[in-house]
């Protein structure tokens, strides 16, 4: 066991006070002086030709400020490189019901929401694709031009000899499995705050600040800077406390860009914040994903092919589509030794809001769909499903069949702790009817290897000040999203430096302060960052190291930093030694300023009685950073990480994701109970083991594994987005069914150390790997508890209940929604605002349909 | 999403209450609990030039048990009151039980009973924002002229939502209503509609201030089950309440309500036909359960398919029978 | 539509405010009073995070009119932390891992709160039961009764040690 002072013990986050007093600042927390309002109008229709907009009647009304229409910003953007097909505003087409339109910028909610009734848009109306499968039909009337069949992009990999696989094979079990649309639902409606300043050269507008809840605040000024045309040297990009993120605010979001376009058009100071409605449509959740999946063993349990196509339904802008299709694919590899895999991926264009990246990025649908098979062949060969996991683990260190490199892989230890703390063994098919165990496993990358834009930087560059007052600050671009990025940089620092935690002072995600770093998303923060604070930290540390290894008489790599002292390397920790005054001094760094100004007189008083002494034997860590500061001035280290070349992946198409420095993995033991009246599911608990290389943290390590199976579990029973012909049903909290916390499972946490050789101490990720197993592991348990296979997600008691009853060859239980069979399929069909042609004098003044009538008189009331 | 403007009244006594509800009928909506005013309000499903503001009066608040062993309830009592009362979970527990499952504990601390009465009916096509409903064209509840769910039908189909009703129609409840000619009582069987643009009968002017259970209602043994998809917050997608008397292993007396799966909650008058003078039994609450499946007539207004959630009272009845004769 | 002045009483001073009459109670602390605490989460009085006490018993502020709160004493999370330093149930949700991104806590803390006065030894289940008024996306509550557990032993000592 190493001996570590800092990391590897249970630490409150160093922001976990501005959280629990509120006095923390999220970005619709923050004002300025001067400050306005923006509303966005959205579309009400899912594909259209704008025609015509008229913003008089809405400029017009007391308290607007400014409108903006698309061609006040035309240039495009997107996440990936290969995706630039979304506008702050629709420049001549709107894709989903609740694209972006206008924007009104007023000094209130009240009056911008108003105003928006007054912006006068004509729209051509056009079919709209709803279906993947329809909308890769489509001939005519394409979401983009650009796009032929509306496929967003196809890959088609074929790695080893998937035909000789499956001839090899025993038993092939072959399903489609559909996972229907999840979102990110953070607790924090997305919201942006932008304010120019004029330039004093010039006298226009010159300097742009951006407050924003973004995980990647350097993507956000690279897009401001391509949308605006501004150098990305005149933007500055700061990152409030984020309300969670998911991944749903690991892209450039409609709000952002628009926010600073109206605040140069309005030249004033601007916030927007989401409604709940409108994050619901911005989106870039997990895509609605049809998996049809075939799976080859041999009666020993050994995989021996697997072929998977997969539709997404990807929604009506790229965002990172491309990339979620290519892990969906790449991670069928990275968690066993499977010999020949056959992907064929679709991402698919529809008339709805983007999906993008949402935790467990690509991997968590087809992992449902894999491991459900999996559990399938088990059955079929007669075999323990924890037996066929264990049967095909990896022999790292090892490159996959798809290129990927796995180093340290703590998936064994995972299974046989679950196995072990659920009494899997003693316990699994002697429950009574109706309950049931199930397992399954999972993993995921810490970290791209290849970053989204493509250059030699590093992905992670730290900066660490020291200066005479002995604090330690911390400059890191990564951004603190509630996962505890802040407090990880801390322990890390203060690791390496050998000083108190309460020392270290984090300041991240402000490109005007921070070093780049390409942003909180993909687990990478932990690995990448990570190892960027700890080369900062060497780097400082070696500086220092120098100057006190003259004062003490010795090499610089004898000496020991541990706990706020500096001494040699095999004498005892001079604990015993220390001032107690000093002692308490060092404890209430960020005391007041007279306090410590006291203390640095104090200080000093104390190096004149040192100096007199002559050579030291031991010094404290504030005396050491005197002595390197008097022959440097104030210290600074910098540190950067890069993957290395070895991690980067295959040279085929798409090779490129996939590929990360490390993986973490993960097995879960679901237990649950199935109501067989009702279908009603009930989880009791579930035992999640999760290798996270070394746990920096333990109590977040707990709690992000905690917070994953959770999300996997309302993925798994209640999170659905729900369709009408391009209308989102449920888009609110009420009725997308986020858990509360009475039909929340207990979880139990177990943390697998596999010590990852290139990870910060041995650190991998830990928030992301364990989603996607909950779900299979739930399916699974279900199995065993009733014997019937879901195939599609979530498991909602209908769904549950029409399975057992085609078990048991019961009436059948009709999914289907119209009571009457003559009604029109689409509601659009019997008078959804498309193909309206009546006159109702009842109908709302602001409906659509009534903009065929010559006037509309005294506006939106 | 912001309110729309409006003044706000706040009178001091029903009386002042009810001349403003006069005064200003037709364009003000009364505030009580606010839990589903307020939110339809943003989505601007109302926008009334006055909200009248129940909040600051007492005389409606409180549960009063009556010398006849009947309780008088007003009106602007809190769910949460309600769920704490000894005296009513004593002797009629069927209201406790209904009560205790309604959304939230803090929303149950600002949501009445009254409210819960007066609920408006629910619909996915109605109960969203205003962007939202220009998307689908409005419907007939609110500002359009075509219904969503019933293709081609001219009726709205809104479900009525609240989880008290049924439990008060099981304990023959009355209510009193208050208008500018004084006070009506009404047995609240009678206030709803069954038609879910207009559910209630109660004119703008007048006021919902009392809810009274009589004597001869007390001490039935009463169950309520909810179908909803989160153990809390939810409103309900399916609601049966029974409450149910018996003397020698037989049923003396019974009745039986379902919510959330028609524009009104309903007495099913067939089930207590059934059920009294029998021994409850698995084939008698399966049949009891069949006639107030075939009562429910659940369409597209909420999550999960009208068959499902029809299905559900069909089981939540036979359990719920079976619980309120079981020991 | 006109303000009208009404004066509110926010964790224990009395301010004199014009407001408008639909001006909700979350909207006049976050931008009249400046405490942002209370967040909004939803706009459905679905999510919790905007709960305040009125009269020491838990509301959502987005569901209340401001003016309506005339003459009752209001709390929010800025009003918890005591005498400069956090009180135990705050402690606890940072030294247990209860709040991870924070913005559903003040909610939360105030739910508990409402919780604790009531009923100052609470089951597993009275406990599970309070929190379900609140939604919380980053923590699936797990780590919440921990902090909880230890807020309550931790004010049992203390009360002892008086």
């Amino acid at each position: 066991m190493s001996d570590f002072s800092v990391i590897g013990k249970p630490t409150a986050m160093v922001d976990a006070a501005e959280k629990t007093t509120g006095g923390g600042k999220y970005t619709d927390d923050l004002s300025v002086p001067g400050m306005l309002v923006g509303k966005i109008l959205h579309s009400p229709y899912p594909h259209a030709r704008i025609k015509h907009i008229d913003t008089t009647r809405a400029e017009m009304l007391d308290g607007v400020v400014a409108v903006v229409i698309g061609k006040d910003a035309p240039n495009p953007y997107g996440i990936l490189p290969v995706g630039h097909d979304e506008h702050a505003l629709a420049l001549d087409k709107v894709r989903y019901v609740g694209d972006n339109v206008a924007c009104v910028v007023a000094i209130s909610e009240a009056v911008a929401e108003k105003a928006l009734e007054l912006v006068d848009v004509q729209y051509e109306v056009l079919p709209a694709y709803f279906d993947p499968e329809e909308s890769m039909k489509a001939q005519t009337d394409l979401i983009h031009d650009n796009k032929p069949g509306n496929v967003e992009k196809d890959y088609h990999h074929v790695f080893g000899d998937p035909d000789k696989g499956f001839a090899e094979a025993d038993r092939v079990a072959e399903a489609r499995f559909i996972a229907n649309e999840v979102t990110h639902a953070a607790m924090e409606p997305h919201s942006t705050l932008a304010s120019f300043e004029l330039d004093p050269h010039t006298g226009k507008l010159g300097r742009l600040t951006v407050w924003s809840s973004t995980q990647v605040p350097y993507y956000l000024q690279h897009k401001l800077s391509l949308v605006l045309e501004m150098p990305m040297a005149q933007i500055r990009v700061i990152k409030p406390l984020v309300g969670g993120g998911f991944g749903g605010k690991s892209e450039v979001i409609p709000l952002e860009i628009i926010a600073a376009v109206a605040a140069r058009k309005a030249q004033a100071p601007v916030k927007i914040t989401y409604t709940r409605e409108e994050v619901f449509w911005a989106h870039r959740g997990r895509p609605r994903t049809i998996i049809d999946l075939k799976t080859g063993v041999k009666n020993d349990g050994r995989i021996t092919a697997v072929k998977a196509r997969v539709v997404q339904d990807g929604g009506a802008y790229c965002s990172y589509g491309v990339v979620t299709i290519l892990y969906s694919g790449a991670l069928l590899g990275a968690l066993y030794d499977i010999p020949h895999i056959q992907y064929d991926g679709y991402r698919v264009l529809t008339n709805k809001p983007a999906c993008g990246a949402m935790r467990g990025h690509g991997t968590v649908n087809v992992r449902f769909a894999f491991e459900s098979q999996l559990d399938e062949l088990a059955a079929a060969i007669g075999m323990d499903p924890a037996e066929i996991r264990r049967r095909n683990l990896l022999k790292p260190p090892c490159i996959t069949v798809n290129g990927l490199r796995v180093q340290s892989y703590g998936l064994p230890e995972c299974i046989e702790k679950i196995v072990e703390r659920s009494s899997w063994k003693q316990r699994r098919g002697k429950l009574p009817r109706g309950r049931g165990l199930g397992i399954a496993c999972s993993h995921y990358v810490s970290g791209a290897a290849n970053s989204i834009i493509r250059s030699d930087m590093p992905h992670s560059t730290v900066n660490i000040k020291i200066d005479r007052d002995g604090g330690v600050v911390v400059y890191t671009g990564a951004s603190e999203i509630g996962q505890g990025s802040d407090t990880m940089t801390a322990q890390v620092a203060a690791e390496i430096l050998g000083c108190s935690l309460p020392r270290v002072r984090v300041i991240a995600a402000d490109t005007d302060l921070t070093p780049i770093d390409i942003g909180s998303y993909s687990s990478r923060v932990t690995f990448m960052a990570g190892n960027a604070t700890l080369r900062a930290a060497e780097d400082v540390k070696k500086r220092i190291a120098a100057a006190a290894a003259k004062k003490m008489n010795c090499a610089a790599d004898d000496l020991v930093f541990r706990d706020d002292l500096v001494f040699k390397k095999g004498s005892a920790p001079p604990s015993a030694k220390k001032d107690q005054s000093e002692e308490a001094e060092v404890t209430q760094t960020g005391a007041s300023v007279s306090g410590r100004v006291e203390g640095q007189i104090l200080r000093g008083s104390l190096q004149q009685k040192r100096k007199e002494e002559g050579a030291k034997e031991w010094m404290t860590f504030e005396e050491a950073v005197v002595a390197a500061i008097d022959f440097h001035g104030a210290l600074t280290g910098t540190g950067s990480y890069a993957p290395p070349p070895e991690a980067r992946g295959g040279k085929h198409k798409g090779g490129g994701v996939g590929p990360s420095p490390a993986y973490s993995y993960s097995a879960q033991i679901a237990e649950v109970s199935v109501d067989k009246d009702t279908g009603e599911v009930t989880v009791h608990k579930i035992w999640a083991a999760h290798d996270c290389g070394r746990a920096l943290n333990p109590v977040s390590v707990e709690g992000q594994i905690i917070g994953s199976v959770w999300m996997g579990m309302g993925q798994a029973l209640t999170e659905e987005m729900v369709w009408k012909d391009g209308m989102l049903m449920n888009a609110g909290m009420l009725e997308y069914r986020s858990p509360s916390s009475v039909e929340s499972p207990e979880v139990e946490p177990i943390i697998v150390e596999s010590i990852d050789p290139e990870g910060p101490f041995g650190a991998k990720e830990c928030s992301e790997g364990s989603l996607a197993a909950t779900i299979p592991a739930i399916s699974n348990a279900i199995f065993d508890a009733v014997g019937v296979r879901l195939h599609e997600s979530p498991f909602t008691p209908e769904r549950v209940l029409a399975a057992l009853r085609a078990q048991r060859r019961d009436k059948a239980l009709n999914l289907t929604e119209g009571v009457d069979p003559t009604a029109p399929a689409r509601f659009r069909e019997h008078g959804g605002a498309l193909c309206f042609k009546g006159k109702g004098p009842e109908r709302h003044a602001l409906d659509p349909a009534r903009r065929e009538a010559p006037a509309v008189a005294g506006g939106a009331d | 999403m912001s309110l729309p403007q409006f003044r706000l009244l706040r009178p001091r006594s029903v009386d002042e209450a009810v001349t403003n509800l006069a005064r200003y009928s037709g364009n003000v909506r009364v505030l009580a609990g606010g839990t589903d005013l307020i939110p339809s309000m943003r989505q601007k499903l109302f926008e009334p030039e006055y909200v009248l503001d129940l909040r600051g009066n007492a005389e409606l608040r409180g549960v009063r048990p009556q010398a006849d062993g009947g309780v008088e309830i007003g009106a602007l009592t809190t769910l949460s009151a309600i769920e704490k009362s000894t005296y009513l979970r004593q002797h009629f527990p069927v209201l406790t039980e209904a009560v205790a499952t309604v959304a939230s504990p803090v929303l149950r601390n600002m949501g009445t009973v009254g409210g819960n009465i007066c609920l408006d009916t629910r619909c996915l096509w109605y109960n969203q924002s205003l962007t939202w409903r220009k998307g689908c064209g409005f419907c007939i509840k609110k500002d359009g002229d075509l219904c969503h769910v019933a293709p081609g039908g001219t009726k709205c189909w809104a479900a009525f939502c609240g989880d008290t009703p049924p439990a008060l129609l099981c304990l023959n409840a009355e209510i009193e209503i208050v208008g500018i000619d004084g006070p009506r009582r009404l047995p609240l069987q009678e206030f709803y509609t069954g038609d879910g643009e207009n559910y209630r009968r109660l004119l703008s002017s007048e006021l919902v201030t009392r809810v009274f259970l009589p004597a001869d209602s007390a001490d039935y043994r009463g169950v309520y089950r909810k179908l909803r998809v989160r153990g809390s917050i939810d409103y309900p997608l399916a609601g049966v309440a029974v409450v149910m008397k018996r003397s020698n292993g037989q049923v003396a007396d019974a009745r039986l309500a379902i919510t959330a799966v028609n524009p009104a909650p309903l007495l099913v008058q067939r089930a207590s036909e059934m059920l009294i003078g029998k021994a409850v039994d698995e084939a008698l609450a399966d049949a009891v359960g069949e006639v107030a499946a075939r009562t429910a007539k659940p369409l597209t207004t909420s999550a999960l398919t009208p068959e499902y959630r029809r299905e559900m009272i069909r089981v939540f009845t036979k359990r719920a029978v079976l619980a309120a004769a079981s020991n | 539509m006109k303000k009208e002045l009404v004066e509110l009483k926010v964790n224990g001073r009395t301010h004199e405010l014009a407001i408008e009459p639909s001006a909700l109670l979350l909207d006049v602390l976050r931008q009249d009073l400046g405490l942002t605490g209370s967040k909004r989460g939803c706009d459905e009085s679905s999510c919790g995070a905007c709960t305040v006490l009125v009269d020491g018993v838990a509301m959502m502020s987005c569901t209340l009119l401001a003016a309506s709160c005339e003459g009752q004493e209001i709390t929010t999370v800025e009003g918890v932390s005591q005498h400069g330093s956090l009180a135990a149930i705050q402690k606890a949700y940072g030294d247990w891992g209860g709040a991870q991104c924070g913005f559903c806590t003040p909610g939360f803390i105030m739910t508990v709160k409402s919780l604790l006065a009531e009923n100052p030894d609470p089951s597993e289940d009275d406990v599970r039961a309070a929190l379900s008024s609140n939604l919380c996306r980053c923590t699936g509550y797990s780590q919440m009764y921990a902090a909880i557990r230890s807020a309550i032993a931790a004010e049992q000592q203390g009360t002892a040690a008086k």
